[in-house]
């Protein structure tokens, strides 16, 4: 019997690649053997297969999204351009961490992105020779500073900024009313040690504890590789008078290590077990209520606000006790440009620059990144981020305080972060040592300097 | 007959000897030409020369990745070769619930290698943490164990089923004759069975040679390299070379690494076969 | 298999021709064997542990999936019925990769298998050069790690647009042509070609012979080999990865490593819901054609 069937279903397979010639059309396979698969993959290209006949332009978009926690709205966006101009706009988000692998491998396909996004000068200088250059584009002009576009050596606009942001402590009020501070109480970063400790030695009275897990898994350690890593070496600049170097000094790393331990040991798990510790679990933690602390960014205020109301949160500087901390803000800048594909076609680039301009000029692209991603973009038309924690940007920078700018985009190699972030782990889980993440910041910076510019 | 066949080439051989070509050969070649040469997308191409290879044997991470291979293929082979034909020692002995027994040590080779490293990191994590030692990305050496585990626990049913085939084929009236002489289990093991099965150890060392060796899947899932690319083999080190450094001098060194190590896989798989032919003129 | 049955005989036959001092050491024999048993079934416990506690996992909350919780089972507060099932299908339009990845195994395997048993044959009956060259370039191309021709394999697929499930199946013959034009070669080289001269002087053209006599001989070959393809263009990770064109196709394995770290989270629990989805068929059609697996691993190793 079950012989029977199975040559029954081999000889009627055979006979069926038999009649579609061996391999040699496609299409025809994809209707003869399998019309539930290619049903499925009608309805995957969607509304983008649909508008591809239209004569909208003969153009399309391929947006190689960075931020895994926009893709959804960028889904929706993409759709409603789609369903007013019949442009075909296709979204595809890299996972966390995989950005770099994901354009690597699909800037080799014929069918590339057309807009994807480079970190800033490090990031630009591996796809320099694939920008087209937007001077004189309206999305160029619409900027409210020139400073937010990447200008490539020759002087022609390879990037433009399309967000800001910032990032610090977030801080529940409520936790840390309970606890017996207020915000206004941490204005260094001996004030944070103090309260953070006390938290922690009245941990199980309180039931909550000072810091949210300081997530080693690859998709939340860029909050202590990059984002955190940035404060050594905004001060180390700050003090030396540059705006990058070769060679970095590690002037701050003490300090570094000061906040970090301060971390990990004021923290809702043990050390050793944040290795395995996502970025779901940190901001869980917050939700619910077991962290008064939680460094992470504006982008994260769309997810939080659906628990805690505005009042409920605040956002405070990074302290790690270098340079004027009376007068230090938070962390703000950019580290997301977009640039378009030179190599694409024509066509696709005048739809690409199309599409980029309606994000941020019209009202449902402006309304969508300003609430539902909760951005604040860098053009004359944007709306008001509804975003608590920008607001709380503005605040500090009209009451005189200097906003920390974003020097990790200075930093030599994707390759230079992750080793700092092993490091970073095994001293965490106490395999390692401090002198490895030394090693691993100052020593690989020259090394990694060295191999991404020869 | 030979003639009328021959005439027929476009139907049996061209479909393969195309897919063959754009699956295989053309890649293939094209693989060794850019070697040479440095590029970011294959449209901007510049040639070389050598400094890639020269780049692949000063670069330690990939120095690393090979003695972590090397040693990797080493113990697994062992050990996976040794367990199963323990195993299949047990499971010829007409002993109850055989079937069972090996359906179950079978089952884990149809699951993906992708699949296998996640359950597994779970798994291992667990009991790490509950026995309060590092978890696997924390420690290169519970990485190699977590491997070898994995490894072991995926590989064995399928030896085993070699095995059992290969002792299966060795007549009983040896043995027999052998116990009527007076052999003790032992003598009958090293003596009768081990030899007999001889050709059943070599392919199965074999296959589990070259599969440790090249090693992917199961070890981008379950440690992904961790901790600082202490627990990288060869073809997740060429990978990442490719495709998470960017900079377009990296393409070519990944390039360059890649034919270093089908070389590599060349010169074992010779070795292979030489023993195997030694093998075949003993037997 | 008759295993059961043989030993059975041999140990009733011993027993009639010797006397007790045999049946003694039958008994103890059995004894022995059923110590084994009794072991081996443990062992088989721990065996199967790592795919009962994904199971388990799979029907928990989200957040009680943890390195200390994960070998808890559900309790009435952590315990997700099938909402991680219905998630994790709805959020990565599991169910498309499904199919996908169904049919891209069924085509490819069914190409290699009609296209490399013809072009065995061919290798088999004909002495010429090509015949020759194909043969040594399939034996070349076994040895040949994936990593050595990944950059290039993607860019060609890319440039002749097979990169869909639909035509996926080309690439997959290209690069799995080699086993399986070997293993054909190595059966056809027995077959005694007597019964093919019969069938030519029926009047049978090549092709004829092909389908009505030869490959009713192959069918052990085919089916092990089958077998083998089929495990591994299911399980294939790294190709499809680079070759599909993943603004639109995802297999199954592409979907699991996509739980890791993309919208920003691991999503364990779906993960886990997804890992037995995709578990569950491959099980089920190994305890049916069972037989059929076990000979072709054999069959698989006396040619590989």
């Amino acid at each position: 019997m079950k012989k029977k069937l199975i040559s029954a279903l081999l000889s009627t397979a055979m006979v069926a690649t038999l009649i579609t010639g061996c391999g040699s059309s496609s299409g025809a396979a994809n209707d003869t053997a399998a019309p539930a698969a290619s049903e499925a993959a009608e309805k995957t290209e969607g509304a983008a297969s649909e508008a591809a006949t239209p004569a909208a332009g003969a153009g399309k978009v391929y947006y190689l999204n960075f931020k895994p926690e926009a893709d959804a709205a960028w889904q929706s966006l993409a759709k409603a351009y789609t369903d007013e101009t019949g442009t075909p706009v296709t979204v595809v988000t890299a996972a966390s961490g995989e950005y770099e692998t994901t354009l690597q491998s699909e800037m080799a396909k014929s069918d590339a992105p057309t807009l994807f996004q480079v970190n800033g000068p490090v990031g630009l200088a591996n796809w320099a020779d694939y920008c087209y250059d937007l001077s004189g584009t309206d999305i160029f002009s619409n900027l409210t500073s020139e400073d937010y576009a990447l200008k490539n050596a020759d002087g022609g606009v390879a990037g433009i900024a399309y967000v800001i942001e910032s990032y610090g402590i977030i801080t529940n009020k409520t936790l840390l009313d309970k606890a017996g501070y207020k915000v206004e109480d941490i204005k260094s970063f001996d004030d944070l040690k103090k309260v953070a400790e006390d938290i922690t030695a009245r941990k199980d009275e309180l039931g909550f504890a000072a810091f949210a897990s300081t997530g080693m898994d690859s998709s939340s350690d860029w909050r202590f590789k990059t984002h955190l890593a940035n404060l050594p070496i905004y001060f180390e600049y700050q003090a030396d008078g540059i705006t990058s170097t070769d060679a970095i000094k590690g002037t701050y790393l003490d300090n570094y290590k000061n906040i970090f331990d301060l971390y990990i040991n004021n923290s809702t798990c043990e050390p050793k077990e944040l290795s395995a510790k996502t970025a779901d679990d940190a901001r869980n933690e917050f939700l619910d209520g077991k962290a008064v602390f939680y460094q992470n960014g504006s982008w994260e205020y769309s997810s939080l606000s659906e628990k805690y109301s505005d009042d409920e949160l605040a956002m405070i500087p990074i302290y790690i006790g270098a340079g004027d901390e009376a007068n230090q803000g938070l962390c703000t800048g950019t580290e997301n440009y977009w640039c378009v594909n030179a190599e694409a076609s024509e066509d696709d680039i005048a739809a690409t620059i199309d599409f980029m301009n309606w994000c941020v000029t019209s009202e449902t692209g402006t309304k969508a990144m300003a609430e539902e991603m909760g951005f604040t973009i860098p053009f004359k038309t944007a709306v008001t981020s509804p975003n608590a924690f920008v607001k709380q940007d503005q605040a500090y920078t009209e009451a005189g305080r200097t906003p920390v700018s974003w020097n990790f985009t200075t930093m030599p190699s994707e390759e230079w972060k992750n080793a700092l972030g092993s490091a970073l782990t095994a001293y965490a889980a106490g395999t390692g040592d401090w002198d490895a993440v030394k090693s691993a910041f100052v020593d690989n910076w020259a090394t990694e300097y060295k191999l991404a510019n020869e | 007959m030979e003639k009328s066949i021959r005439k027929y080439w476009p139907v049996f051989v061209l479909p393969t000897l195309v897919a063959f070509t754009i699956g295989f050969l053309w890649p293939f070649v094209w693989g060794i030409y850019l070697s040479f040469c440095k590029f970011q997308t294959v449209n901007k191409v510049s040639f070389i020369g050598i400094s890639n290879y020269l780049r692949v044997f000063s670069d330690d991470t990939f120095i690393h990745a090979f003695g972590f291979t090397a040693l990797f293929t080493v113990v697994s082979t062992l050990s996976i070769n040794i367990i199963a034909f323990f195993i299949a020692m047990l499971l010829t002995r007409g002993i109850k619930g055989t079937n069972i027994f090996r359906t179950v040590f079978f089952m884990p080779n149809l699951i993906g290698g992708i699949v296998l490293g996640y359950i597994w990191q779970i798994l291992l994590d667990c009991l790490l943490s509950r026995w309060g030692k590092p978890l696997l990305a924390l420690d290169a050496r519970s990485g190699f164990l977590g491997l070898l585990i994995l490894m072991s626990w995926q590989q064995v049913g399928y030896m085993m089923i070699i095995y059992i085939a290969g002792l299966q084929n060795v007549s009983p009236d040896l043995i027999e004759a052998a116990e009527i002489d007076g052999a003790t289990p032992w003598q009958i093991l090293t003596k009768i069975k081990i030899p007999m099965v001889m050709p059943s150890i070599t392919i199965c060392s074999f296959l589990t040679l070259t599969n440790s060796f090249k090693l992917f899947d199961q070890n981008l899932s379950l440690t992904g390299g961790e901790p600082a690319k202490a627990s990288q083999m060869l073809a997740l080190n060429i990978y990442e070379t490719y495709y998470a450094r960017s900079g377009a001098q990296w393409k070519g060194i990944g390039q360059a690494k890649a034919v270093v190590f089908f070389l590599l896989v060349v010169v074992i798989s010779l070795i292979q076969l030489h023993a195997t032919r030694s093998k075949e003129v003993q037997a | 298999m008759s295993m059961n049955s043989q030993i059975k005989t041999n140990v009733n036959a011993l027993a009639q021709q010797q006397e007790s001092k045999e049946q003694a050491r039958a008994r103890r024999t059995e004894n022995v064997n059923t110590v084994i048993s009794v072991i081996l079934g443990l062992v088989c416990l721990v065996y199967i542990y790592p795919i009962f506690m994904i199971v388990v996992n799979s029907l928990k909350v989200e957040s009680a999936i943890s390195t200390s919780t994960a070998f808890n089972l559900p309790t009435a507060a952590t315990f997700a019925g099938i909402t991680n099932y219905i998630y994790g299908i709805t959020q990565m339009d599991f169910l498309k990769s499904f199919l996908y990845s169904l049919f891209i195994t069924v085509s490819s395997v069914v190409l290699i298998i009609l296209c490399c048993s013809m072009c065995a044959w061919y290798i088999t009956r004909v002495n010429s050069p090509l015949a020759k060259a194909m043969y040594y370039l399939c034996v070349f191309s076994m040895v040949v790690p994936f990593q050595m021709v990944m950059f290039t394999l993607a860019k060609t697929a890319d440039t002749l647009k097979l990169n869909t499930p639909f035509n996926i199946c080309i690439i997959y013959l290209g690069f799995g042509a080699g086993l399986a034009v070997f293993m054909f070669t190595g059966f056809m080289k027995s077959m005694p070609i007597e019964i093919e001269e019969a069938a030519m002087i029926d009047g049978y053209n090549p092709l004829q012979m092909f389908f009505k006599v030869i490959m009713p001989i192959t069918k052990p070959t085919t089916i092990s080999t089958a077998i083998l393809e089929t495990m591994w263009v299911w399980n294939d990770y790294l190709l499809p990865t680079l070759v599909l064109d993943i603004k639109k196709y995802r297999t199954i394995p592409m979907d699991i490593q996509y739980f890791r770290g993309s919208y920003g989270s691991v999503q364990m629990a779906p993960m886990m819901a997804c890992i037995v989805i995709t578990i569950i068929p491959v099980i089920l059609l190994y305890l049916f054609c069972q037989k059929y697996i076990i000979e072709g691993v054999v069959a698989g190793a006396v040619k590989g």
